[in-house]
């Protein structure tokens, strides 16, 4: 952690802490309240675009791990979730283990996976590397859509809905609970993780490899860690899509699922648990968004409506170009940007004013 | 741009898409909405955009003329891209607005909705016509308006069979790499050709392929006299020219979504005698179901010539639904989910204007029509082979 102008600590606990500041609990506290009584205002449509944004963070957030922290490009995200969400389904569903564990396994089973695909990282890096992740992406889909003995091939699987204690966890509202209490467990984690001794070879691999491994980083071991914590989250966004929809369709998991998770990082903020957050809220709701404010248009300009849906791939296109052209450090740096500004306000400090003056 | 305004002139466009989330302009109760979704913009647009237009057409002619028992229709619809999520979003977002049924349309969405649907007895009809989307067992809320891709295929290969001169008939079916594209094979369609004596034989054809040259080795070295497609018209029209050009020379059938005009725009020459199960007619074929649309479509001014038969297929899919909603009307009935499935399911050999085989649907039994005509391409255009002909069971 940086360490802030003007703030003083007197203990240790205080200097460790994650938000050591009072606004900053202020802020987290206004947060917690939001979600707490969002659920009872919001209608369910609201809700399902919630609990979509609350998995695709937890997915965000194990991808950043890998790329955002430790700059290994993967292109397997799509698969790595199918892994995931196809283990939670088949273990409740042929053996009938209970989906708390079933969940839990599918974690494990995916972080095996994604170490062992993570394997080329020894002697690939960057492009190469990325097009070693795209094989494991083609040939998890080809797994999943051709070993019809495991995975029911290209039929869905309908899975039993998740019990507890007596209650449906899959509607909406009670699954609203489970998805950001495992988002917000899944942040806490990934931010202290990134705090540690683990977390900063992560970051010195990402930076320069060879300094890392000079200052006594076993470079492959650290990208191989990263690889099974990165995956181990993506399993578990999987997880939760299979028992969130109690469905599983291969058709959820495809390389444009990569592509999107890419995005979304991208568009948020690489190495930054807050923007793989907002960068999963921006990307899920975006379409949504667009469909919004088309079907808004739709009786006052039919023409420009009719057009939206093709603009719909273009915006998406375009948001992602905008954002690498003036704000490559994503969503996460704007949310800085903006409280830095307030953070000085009105006394603002403004480029090219000094110098004129 | 400071970052600052950057950042507002973001959080600005933010708020006013969040901001239009509850749905468009205020509508009375008085009118019975109905959600929808199309692929405009997804790997089926080619056969999706007429459908969505068939849809968006009938509302329009409903409502034309006075509405539903005097009520008129709200359809709220949107492009999906084919993508299951959008189509699960979307779902909740017409059904939370008081959509009373929905028209969906591909076979990965509306197996993922089915468990939802069912929950919230919504009436679903779909485009895909997965076998197990008829059966109220599994999908009690699914209704299928046309032959099953499965029926059709075994449609297709009874009639190789009767008509295959001496020896064993080898079939090859190429399909697209989906559950949409193994359905026919998977329900029924292999049993069916042992049963018959049919050597049959399954070749996918991956997506965005460009070129069948090798699947078309394989098939030439199996000595297959008959091709199967269930594929859109897209890749169909590919390969139907890539075996034009390698001088194959086989008898090719389209199943349901390329059996239409498109396909022989896009294949040209090479269409020339394929035959198609077309569980739709085209507007060319005159009948009093195409009739109502051609006069429909030359009142707005539009062309009749550039609608295939999934505009047929969309526009009578829909009837059959508002039909439903008709006599639950009619009867003084309360419309929901529940009411318009009783009155769907006492459907009796309902005739839709002649475009499809009349359609039944009983409580056990969601599979509306069970026979199609086998369509012929004739100089670059489809013109009906057979009669209606009843699916046989395997």
């Amino acid at each position: 952690m940086s360490l802030d102008c003007g703030v003083f600590h007197t203990r240790y606990e205080a200097d460790m802490g994650l938000r050591p500041r009072p606004l900053q609990r202020l802020r987290l506290g206004i947060l917690a309240l939001f979600v707490l009584v969002f659920p009872f205002v919001a209608s369910p449509y609201w809700l399902d675009l919630a609990n979509q944004v609350a998995i695709a963070t937890v997915g965000a957030i194990g991808l950043n791990i890998l790329v955002g922290y430790t700059g290994q490009i993967s292109l397997g995200q799509g698969a790595f979730m199918a892994i995931g969400a196809y283990t939670a389904g088949l273990l409740t569903l042929n053996f009938g283990v209970p989906w708390g564990a079933s969940v839990f396994a599918a974690c494990l089973v995916t972080a095996a996976a994604g170490t062992f695909f993570g394997l080329p990282s020894l002697r690939l890096k960057g492009l190469y590397l990325a097009i070693a992740t795209l094989a494991a992406q083609e040939i998890v889909e080809w797994g999943m859509t051709n070993w019809t003995a495991v995975t029911g091939g290209t039929e869905a699987i309908v899975l039993p809905a998740p019990v507890l204690f007596g209650v449906r966890m899959n509607t909406n509202f009670n699954f609203y609970w489970l998805a950001v209490l495992t988002a917000a467990g899944t942040a806490l984690f990934a931010a202290n993780l990134m705090r540690s001794r683990i977390g900063r070879a992560f970051e010195a691999v990402r930076d320069q490899d060879i300094a890392a491994s000079v200052i006594g980083v076993d470079v492959f071991r650290t990208k191989l860690l990263a690889f099974a914590t990165s995956s181990f989250f993506v399993g578990l966004a999987g997880a939760m899509i299979a028992f969130h929809r109690n469905i599983i369709t291969w058709e959820r998991f495809t390389l444009s699922t990569s592509i999107v998770f890419l995005a979304m990082i991208i568009v948020g903020g690489l190495g930054s648990i807050r923007g793989s957050f907002l960068g999963a809220a921006l990307i899920t709701l975006l379409p949504a968004m667009i469909t919004n404010v088309g079907r808004a248009i739709q009786d006052t300009a039919p023409q420009a409506a009719s057009l939206l849906p093709y603009a719909q791939q273009a915006v998406f296109g375009i948001v992602i170009i905008l954002f690498l052209i003036f704000e490559p450090r994503g969503l996460s740096k704007l949310w800085e940007n903006a409280k830095d500004y307030f953070h000085v306000w009105p006394f603002a400090y403004r480029r090219g004013e000094s110098r004129a003056g | 741009m400071s970052n600052t305004t950057r950042m507002v002139a973001l959080g600005g466009v933010m708020l006013v898409g969040a901001g239009c989330g509850g749905g468009g302009a205020d509508l009375d109760d008085h009118s019975i909405k109905v959600g929808a979704i199309f692929d405009l913009t997804g790997p089926t647009a080619d056969v999706g955009t007429d459908y969505g237009d068939g849809v968006r057409g009938f509302a329009d002619w409903v409502n034309s003329r006075g509405g539903i028992e005097g009520r008129p229709i709200d359809l709220i619809y949107q492009d999906y891209g084919y993508q299951v999520d959008r189509a699960e979003q979307l779902y909740t977002q017409f059904v939370g607005e008081g959509a009373v049924i929905f028209m969906g349309w591909g076979t990965g969405d509306t197996e993922a909705l089915r468990l939802r649907i069912a929950e919230d007895e919504i009436p679903f009809s779909s485009a895909s016509l997965s076998h197990r989307l008829g059966d109220p067992a599994e999908a009690p809320y699914n209704f299928l308006l046309a032959t099953t891709y499965s029926d059709q295929f075994r449609i297709a290969l009874q009639w190789i069979a009767e008509n295959h001169g001496g020896g064993t008939p080898i079939v090859a079916l190429m399909h697209n790499a989906s559950p949409f594209g193994l359905s026919p094979a998977r329900q029924g369609g292999v049993e069916f050709a042992e049963a018959r004596g049919i050597d049959l034989t399954l070749y996918e054809m991956p997506r965005g392929a460009v070129d069948f040259t090798a699947e078309f080795a394989r098939i030439r070295q199996s000595g297959a006299q008959y091709v199967v497609f269930q594929n859109t018209s897209g890749p169909a029209a590919v390969a139907l020219t890539n075996a034009r050009s390698l001088g194959l020379d086989v008898t090719f059938f389209c199943l349901n979504w390329c059996s239409n005009a498109q396909v022989i725009q896009l294949a040209g020459d090479a269409a020339e005698g394929l035959m198609g199960t077309m569980p739709y007619a085209p507007l060319s074929v005159d009948v009093p179901g195409t009739r109502v649309i051609r006069e429909y479509l030359e009142s707005k001014g539009e062309s009749v010539e550039g609608k295939t038969n999934a505009y047929t297929q969309g526009w009578w899919t829909f009837a059959a639904f508002a039909e439903g909603m008709r006599r639950v009307l009619a009867a003084g009935g309360e419309l929901t989910g529940a009411s318009i499935k009783a009155a769907l399911e006492t459907f009796a050999d309902y005739d839709l204007g002649g475009v499809t085989a009349p359609v039944t649907f009983t409580p056990t039994d969601h599979r509306g029509s069970k026979g199609l005509r086998i369509f012929r391409v004739e100089e670059g255009t489809w013109a009906p082979f057979t009669d209606f002909v009843e699916a046989p069971g395997w």
